[in-house]
Formats: C-alpha cells, structure tokens, sequence
C-alpha cells in the first residue's frame, strides 16, 4: 500500500511539474517534413532553416515564452502526413504547421481549414496550391511561374524547341505537364512525348532508350528526392547528351554534388542573399557559420515560414490576444507586408508569396544565374 | 533497334534482379525462414562498398569489405534473431515480423551513418558505350550479366556436387530426415545464409554504381524477390533465376506497348498471372496440403 502511494505522489508530482512547464506563454508549431524514406534528403534541409528561425526568435525573446517545433514525418507522401497532421491538430494543438511537397499540402489542408490551423508550405510547389483555402499560405513561387520563366529563355537563348518531358504520376507531376504544354504551345516550342515514372521506380535505362529515340532537343524532369537525381544519373550514363532541363526542387545538395548534374537548366526563386537588411545579413551570415555551407531558397523558405509565425504571434501578444490560427490569418492580412529573408515582401490575395524567378545553371557543383524574371513587374 | 535496346537493358536489369532474389529463395527455401531483411543485407554490402571506395581504399577491398558485411549481417540475425524464435517454437509470421523490424531498424542506421540522401558509386564502367547507331550498352551491363552466369554456375555445380549442397536441398524437403542421418540443420541453415548473402553482394554493388543508393530502397529490392521467388516457385533457386530474368526482361520491353508509368505495374500483374494460372511457379512443385 505504501509502495502505492508512493507511485501515486510520484505520478501527482510529475503532473503538476509537467503542467508547471507548460505554461500558456510556451509556443509550439508543427511542421510535417519528410525525416525518412527516398525523401528523406529534403527533410535535413528544411529543417536546418526551421531550427535556425527557431534559434534566432528565442534569443530576441520575440515570444513571452520560448517556441518549439514538433516535427512529424510525412515521408513525403499524403497519407502518413494526414496522420502526422491529425496528430499535430489534435493532440499537440498547434495554431500553425510547415508543410512541403505539393501531395503532402493538399492532403493535409482540409484538415487545417476545417480546425482554423494555417498550414505554411516552404517546399511544395504544384500550382494547385494556390487554392487551398485561407488557412494555407505559400511561401514560394509555384512551379507554373518556374516553367513559364525557362521555356521561352530557353527557346530564345538556345532554339531549343522539342521537348521530352518525364515526369513523376502524381499531382505533382501532372501539373509540370499541364504547364508545360500550355507554355511551350505558346512560346512556339513543342511538347514531342511524355512519359510518367511511378514514384517508386528506380531504373530508367528503358526511358533513357526512348528519350534517345524520340532524338529531343531538351528534356524536362519533373520528379523529386533520390528518384530525380537517379533519372539525371541514369538518362548520362545511357548516352542521352541533351539538354537536361529541371525545377527548383533538383537544386539540394545531394543533387548538386553528382557530377552528371553539370549543365542542367534548373529554375529557382531569386533571392538576393547580398541584401543588405539586417533579417536577411543575419540569416545567411549564421546559416553559414553553423551548417558550413551557403543557403538555399529551401533554407530561406522554412525560415521565413517560422519567423513569419514569431512576426504574427508577437503582434498578437503586443494586442493581448490570443495565438490561434484564426488570429494569425487575421493578423496577416492586417499586416499584409513582411521584412523576412530577401527583404520587404507582400502575399498576394491568394495566400502565396510573390518572389522573382532566377534561371540557373550547374557548374561545379553550383549554381549560377543565368537571367532572372520578375513576374510581380 | 529500340528492342535490342531495351532486351539488353532488361536483360541487365534482369541479371541483378535473378541475382538478389536468388538470394532469398536460397534461404527461404532451404529454412522457410522469411528472411524480410535481405533488403538490409543489400543495403549494408551496397553502403559498405560505397563507403571503402569513396574513402579510398579501391575496389577490391570495397568488395571484401562488403562480402564479409553481408555474410556477417545474415550469421548474426540468424544466429540472434531466428535461432531464438524458432527454439520458441515462433510462428511463420513472429519471424517475418522480427525480421521486418530487422530492416527498418537497419534502414535508419544506415541513414544515421551515411545520411539520408541519395549517394552514388562514380565509375567510368557505368558510362554507356555507343556499340553501333542507337544500340548503347555499358561495361557494367556485360558485368551483371557476367557476375549472373558465373555466380549461378558455382551456385549449380555446388547445389549439385558437394555435399553440403546435397545437405542444403535435402534440409528444404525435410529437415526431420535430415537430423535423422546426422546432419545438423543449423549448421545447414547458417550456410544457406551465408551463400544467400553473398549472391546478394554483386547486386548491390552494380546497382550503387547504375542506379544510385539511398536507405530507404532496401523495400523495392525485397518487393522484386519476393516477386521472383513467387513467379519462379517457391524453394526453386533456377526458377527464380528465370523469373528474375524475366521480370526485368518484361519491365523494360513493356515500354514498347505501353505507357512507361505502367512497367512496374507488369512485373506484378505477372506475379498475379502466375498465382492464378500456376501457383507453384515456373519450376515449382505443386504440393497439395
């Protein structure tokens, strides 16, 4: 008996303690990043600017009480994300959560308009997810102005005008299709054949054969995680020499470093890392210091995800109102611009963050700009 | 030309899919253990080969290197995991559960070590050589295709001629028989690991060379010998190398009829075919129970 309620105080003391640390000042948000499986990569990359966000506003005390993150991993893919999602709003009970990949977005964001919980995609970039509701915001441009951008630069710069695109059977995917067609047929290229990979496939020597034969001027990839970089690897190593074209997702390091990548046409949200405003001075200057390597859009992405978060709260709190997602909406709209990484910038009525496009190129395992456009002008 | 193209791709392909599920049906056959982590040996020969060779200590002790990792790795969840179970008297499924857990565990491991993304083995061999107008074919597709007829010419002769051959076969039909003359199973069984883990080996090389590597691929090679042993017959070593064969031969040649997102689909719309038409598999032996 007595040995029963020893356990019985220990357990009674542990709940107050635990009650006593979390204290209503105490923030936390979600975030449902890819932490295993073929994309497991990105996840190490979102999250390094995510942390760093978090780093930077709890040591301003921006907050009244320290932020947190609780990462689920969705594996890329929209069913564990649900789940991860269903969790975060449930039991965790975040007002705000960082989602990535397009099929991941628009499978979690019913839920998130349902509960008033924002859902903020750094990473996704189908441009469905423009209409995903109030309570889903973007922090990146979306892949229509990616292809927009490349296309008529390339049919211009390069006279390239027949095209192969493969690319991944998923939302994602299908939407690089759409935007393709549409934009070469008005850029005067031409869209020659397109062959989807399901998302678990790995070999792609047979699509090296038929891309040959199909004798393209360029070929578009639209995939993403270790799948994209194996299709690059697999299309050099079987004799296809063209002109390999691809989106912002291919610009991780992983892919960066694989030597077949030199030369690959790949598009990206411009971001001026010379800026001299102190977010952005600060950002790129401790990003280097702790990782050791440049940033990336990936990196400014989630970090402005989260510091966009701690900008809202902290204007809440100043108000004496409550942080929940209905007031963040609010908030943002009232605010409607922020000084974020990259400088001075507006969401449009859509919820999605307008950045100009920047068309690079892969030397050396890096990249370099080869002209920027500026969609907003 | 584009089916030549695509019979010598599939045919390479083909080669190491034979060569990791010969593997497995090697060990399923002769122990009926469900070895689920002979995806994790192909990871951890693969990891161990990329890691001997990036550091810079060459080929052939990358090869060691990972021979000895994938022997290892198989002795060790045998002797630790299913040795165990079944001295419990462990279900069928209490081992396929242990071993599945077994490959996730390694999968995360492997990621924690090597990290996460994709990594690749750089070679000249598998650069494409233009053999005459539209026919490429690398160095490491004769390799595959080699490494293939060489590694099941010893496994025959040795399967056929030797005695712990003769043991191994005779521990499939009926392992009581085999206690009865003597012969220890486990000791029979421990071989049966070893040499399942070596065919794995030469896979797993190629592939971190042709198709990259990441941890998480350990499933998609698991899935294909699953596959293979199905379609080939259970416990039958020359149908699964026929079926391999046929798998990647299949995969490849699909994409002159159809739609290349649909050529994973053929591999297993032929698993389906074989378990309705022939559920013993192409070399299998009906058995009714």
């Amino acid at each position: 008996m007595k040995q029963i309620k020893l356990i019985f105080a220990a357990i009674s003391c542990m709940s107050i303690l635990s009650f006593g640390t979390a204290a209503a000042e105490d923030h936390t948000i979600g975030a449902l990043f890819p932490l295993s499986g073929p994309n497991a990569t990105y996840g190490d990359v979102f999250m390094s600017g995510s942390d760093l966000a978090v780093e930077h506003i709890n040591a301003d005390k921006m907050l009244s009480g320290p932020l947190s993150i609780a990462y689920e991993d969705s594996q890329g893919l929209p069913q564990p994300a649900v789940v991860g999602m269903t969790k975060l709003v449930n039991v965790t009970n975040v007002p705000y959560v960082l989602s990535a990949f397009t099929g991941v977005s628009k499978a979690i964001s019913t839920l998130g308009n349902r509960n008033e919980v924002v859902a903020v995609n750094g990473g996704g970039v189908g441009p469905d997810l423009a209409a995903l509701g109030e309570y889903f915001w973007n922090v990146i441009p979306l892949v229509n102005l990616e292809v927009r951008a490349v296309m008529p630069y390339l049919i211009k710069e390069q006279g390239i005008k027949r095209v192969v695109l493969i690319y991944i059977d998923d939302p994602f995917g299908n939407s690089i299709l759409d935007e393709l067609e549409s934009t070469l047929e008005s850029a005067g290229g031409e869209l020659i054949e397109t062959m989807s990979v399901p998302t678990t496939a790995q070999q792609f020597s047979g699509i090296a054969a038929k891309v040959r034969a199909a004798k393209p001027d360029a070929v578009y990839i639209a995939s993403y995680g270790a799948q994209q970089i194996q299709i690059v690897k697999q299309l050099r190593d079987n004799g296809v020499d063209q002109q390999l074209i691809t989106y912002s997702g291919y610009l991780v390091p992983d892919a960066l470093a694989l030597p077949e990548s030199e030369g690959i046409i790949a598009t990206g949200q411009g971001v001026n890392y010379n800026s001299e405003d102190p977010v952005t001075k600060r950002f790129v200057a401790d990003y280097t210091a702790k990782y050791n390597r440049a940033p990336t859009a990936y990196n400014v992405n989630y970090y402005n995800a989260t510091y966009l978060f701690a900008l809202l709260a902290q204007a809440l709190e100043a108000e004496g109102k409550e942080v929940t997602g209905a007031n963040l909406l609010a908030k943002r709209k009232e605010i409607g611009t922020f000084d974020l990484v990259g400088g001075n910038v507006s969401f449009q009525e859509n919820g999605t963050l307008l950045f100009p496009i920047q068309v690079k190129t892969i030397k050396n395992g890096k990249t370099e700009v080869l002209d920027t456009i500026d969609f907003g002008k | 030309m584009l089916a030549l193209q695509l019979t010598i791709t599939g045919l390479q392909t083909g080669a190491l899919y034979a060569l990791t599920a010969v593997g497995f049906s090697l060990i399923f056959g002769s122990t009926r253990i469900f070895h689920f982590a002979h995806g994790a040996t192909f990871i951890i020969a693969a990891y161990l080969f990329y890691f001997v060779n990036v550091s810079g200590y060459g080929v052939v002790l990358g090869i060691a290197a990972a021979t000895a990792g994938a022997i290892a790795f198989g002795l060790l969840l045998n002797r630790f995991v299913y040795v165990p179970i079944q001295r419990d008297e462990g279900s069928f499924f209490t081992v396929f559960v242990a071993s599945f857990g077994i490959g996730i565990v390694i999968q995360n491991i492997v990621g924690m070590i090597f990290g996460r993304g994709f990594v690749t083995v750089q070679t000249p061999l598998s650069f494409s050589v233009e053999l005459m107008d539209g026919l490429y074919v690398s160095p490491l597709a004769w390799i595959s295709m080699l490494c293939a007829v060489v590694f099941f010419g010893i496994l025959w002769c040795f399967l056929r001629y030797s005695n712990l051959g003769l043991s191994l076969r005779a521990l499939a039909d009926n392992p009581e028989l085999v206690k009865a003359f003597g012969l220890n199973p486990r000791y029979i069984s421990a071989c049966a690991f070893t040499i399942g883990s070596i065919l794995v080996v030469p896979a797993a090389i190629i592939s971190g060379a042709t198709s990259g590597l990441n941890p998480a691929m350990g499933h998609h090679v698991m899935l294909i010998s699953l596959a293979a042993t199905i379609v080939g017959g259970i416990g039958s070593v020359a149908g699964t190398l026929l079926a391999g064969l046929a798998l990647g031969l299949a995969e490849s040649l699909a994409l002159l009829y159809v739609d290349s997102q649909w050529t994973e689909a053929v591999t297993f719309a032929i698993l389906f075919l074989f378990i309705i038409v022939r559920p013993s598999g192409l070399l299998g032996r009906s058995a009714a129970h």
